[in-house]
């Protein structure tokens, strides 16, 4: 009887310890190994430094907060089932989404089957966001086929226009989001892989309005690609005067800048998808001066931003980012805790962790009244996607990366180098 | 021409780095019968002794080779004593292999993971992103001196199993473990001393590659394919075969990338790989299997 009595107590002590230290569960699913493991340990970083800054404010709804991060191995298969374990054995009351386009849009599914609120940090294929679900917010400026946009008002705005250049060589990675970035740039159809239905015509293509002609394009296997040097010595003998990289990663992005300087390719204009990484500063040294990288986030944008209910700036996130980690945080980090933002805010706007609660705040918000991030402010459309949100462009100048464009979003706007000239 | 002479060129450069990589794995596999999946997640803990020899003290990675080399021949006998001897008598020893050292790389790459993150490195002295030129065709000086040391190592390899006592060893051993050890050769110490030497391969490789190629830890899975069509082409075990392979290969590759797309260059290799399994299994140089 005695220890009968002994064990029930033990166990309910047990239940309840347990159940005052982790109140508000929250799931993630990384590629923390694998061809993704460099970003997807950045967003690791960002997810955790968020979640330990909220539990250091007292957490959400005055509980504290336990992420379970597991890690997908860049596997597709893996994400969805670590998913469903993080609804069905974990029993999360949220999760926060995983990296890149490959690996979100079949977790788009899962999450949608059991109607989980779906925050993305770095999913920009627009085919994720047509599928028909409701449940999913995008916490980057804009779907990836739209990124050209901003390399359009660059060459609109900022090059004169007696210089501007007439003939572009695009090359690419063959990959979700690249791609999705080479349609919008090229004017192509982007179809439902599904059904074979048409999701977006994307015609004349941001190069073609400009007045610029496609003098070579190619892409490069996502896995195994190591002919860099032939790509650049390709491009070179084009003589284009724009040479536009999408780069799927901060790797390729250094393998290409220094193949270009090897070659001694001479453009009036570099533009990468990728490479906003101080890993890409490092192994690119000089030559990155004047290469154009778009990103989501600067650490120097003045924008806004809410963290447990108080102000907390860019400045604020990139002092605590130095004290935890030792090192300077980029965009692979900020994006993600910007999310994590997003949904201590909606779970605080819900006033619960229900999902459907969560969802009609967040789909509540407006340009007035929106998610306040480091990243900058979020609302967003029918198919979640963020709504008149411009993405950053920046630049590589003397190993400082300035932001160029928009000029006139807030003050600190540096003046962008043109012609960029050698590497 | 010059646009042929020059996609030559830059073939005959990766296919130098190629040759060095994949020599480790051939020796191996010649030796001990191991195919040796770990190997490119051992050229990048090689390459990380000289990104750090440079970032850390500034020396150059050529020099940091022969510290990456027996840094990594010393890994090697730890991991041959560990893992490799208690199963050498096992009937299905190959075959074992193949899974041990699947398990090693996931290993290798997990503790390079953790000792240095999964941020991508490179090392960047002057000659890696410069070139001679010649008119109209350049050479990369990095990849140029990549291949010649690559091939100077090979050399000194190749000339040391010829004509040392413990190369005939090694030899002898390759050609018949039983006989060799039959006529007094100690074959244990053979199989430990080439592995070792085939691991510090992969370290000297290491010190090359960490300035032609950018490296994280989970970088080793795009090479190990690559590198088992240069040792299948070339004939398993065969040490000249795999370089041969890897000029061979990357020339090819050069060439249909220039015609036919990026994304063709690397199905190259892996296209060699199915047309030799299927027409000429024991490849360019190996010994045509015995029928039972």
């Amino acid at each position: 009887m005695k220890i009968g009595t002994l064990v029930a107590t033990a166990a309910a002590v047990a239940l309840m310890s347990s159940t005052a230290l982790a109140e508000i569960k929250i799931g993630a699913s990384l590629p923390l190994t694998g061809n993704f493991s460099v970003a997807g340990q950045k967003h690791q970083q960002g997810y955790e430094h968020c979640v330990a800054l909220i539990n250091e404010r007292g957490g959400i709804l005055g509980e504290p907060v336990e992420l379970i991060v597991s890690d997908n191995r860049s596997d597709p298969a893996t994400a969805i089932n670590q998913y469903e374990r993080f609804i069905n054995v974990d029993g999360v009351d949220a999760v926060y989404g995983t990296f890149s386009s490959r690996l979100t849009f079949p977790v788009a599914n899962i999450l949608a089957k059991y109607g989980y609120v779906h925050p993305v940090p770095a999913g920009g294929a627009l085919r994720i966001y047509t599928q028909g679900h409701d449940n999913i917010y995008y916490f980057q400026p804009n779907a990836a086929e739209y990124v050209g946009a901003s390399l359009a008002g660059v060459l609109a705005d900022l090059v004169p226009e007696d210089g501007k250049p007439v003939t572009a060589a695009v090359i690419s990675a063959d990959d979700f989001f690249a791609n999705g970035v080479w349609s919008g740039l090229m004017g192509e159809k982007v179809m439902d892989p599904a059904d074979g239905s048409e999701v977006a015509d994307l015609a004349p293509g941001y190069l073609a309005e400009n007045g610029i002609e496609v003098v070579f394009s190619q892409r490069w296997p996502e896995e195994g690609f190591n002919d860099w040097l032939n790509l650049a010595n390709q491009v070179k003998r084009s003589d284009a005067e724009l040479i536009i990289g999408l780069t799927a990663s901060a790797e390729e992005a250094v393998q290409l800048t220094r193949s270009f300087k090897t070659v001694r390719a001479d453009p009036k204009m570099v533009y990468l998808s990728q490479g906003t990484q101080a890993e890409y500063l490092e192994g690119t040294g000089a030559s990155s001066d004047g290469v154009l990288v778009h990103t989501s986030w600067h650490k120097d944008a003045p924008f806004d931003s809410v963290l447990a209910g108080e102000p907390f700036s860019n400045n604020d996130f990139v002092n605590t980012f130095k004290a935890r980690y030792g090192s300077v945080p980029d965009e692979d980090s900020a994006i993600p805790f910007a999310l994590c933002q997003g949904i201590e805010q909606a779970m605080l706007g819900a006033g619960n962790t229900d999902n459907a609660a969560m969802g009609e705040w967040l789909k509540a918000r407006t340009k007035e009244e929106p998610v306040l991030t480091i990243l900058g402010r979020f609302n967003w459309d029918d198919v979640g996607l963020p709504a008149d949100k411009p993405f950053l462009m920046t630049q590589w100048n003397g190993g400082e990366l300035q932001f160029v464009y928009p000029t006139d979003e807030f003050e600190g706007v540096s003046p962008m180098t043109f012609p960029k000239g050698g590497f | 021409m010059a646009d042929i002479i020059q996609t030559m060129i830059l073939g005959m450069a990766l296919g130098g780095v190629f040759a060095l990589m994949g020599s480790g794995l051939s020796l191996i596999f010649g030796v001990m019968r191991i195919v040796n999946l770990a190997h490119p997640a051992l050229i990048i803990a090689g390459a990380y002794t000289a990104y750090w020899g440079f970032r850390l003290a500034g020396v150059d990675p050529l020099i940091m080779l022969p510290v990456a080399a027996f840094i990594l021949a010393v890994v090697g006998i730890v991991i041959y004593k560990l893992v490799f001897e208690r199963e050498a008598s096992s009937a299905k020893y190959t075959q074992m292999t193949v899974l041990l050292t699947f398990a090693l790389a996931m290993i290798v790459e997990g503790a390079l993971g953790t000792a240095f993150t999964n941020t991508q490195r490179v090392t960047s002295p002057g000659y890696a992103t410069d070139a001679f030129f010649i008119g109209e065709v350049f050479i990369p000086k990095g990849q140029l001196y990549a291949g010649l040391v690559s091939l100077a190592i090979i050399g000194g390899l190749s000339l040391f199993l010829k004509y040392s006592n413990f190369g005939y060893a090694i030899r002898a051993t390759t050609q018949n473990r039983d006989a060799a050890e039959l006529l007094g050769v100690n074959v244990n110490l053979v199989a430990m001393v080439s592995f070792a030497i085939g691991i510090g391969l992969a370290g000297a490789a290491g010190a090359l590659v960490s300035f032609v190629f950018s490296f994280f830890p989970a970088k080793h899975w795009e090479w190990i394919a690559i590198l088992m069509s240069l040792v299948v082409l070339g004939g398993m075990g065969s040490i000249l075969g795999t370089v041969v392979a890897a000029f061979l290969l990357s020339i090819v590759a050069a060439f249909v990338g220039d015609f036919f797309g990026a994304t063709w260059s690397t199905m190259t290799f892996f296209l060699a790989l199915f047309l030799v399994l299927l027409i000429r299994p024991q490849g360019l140089f190996g010994e045509k299997p015995e029928l039972a």
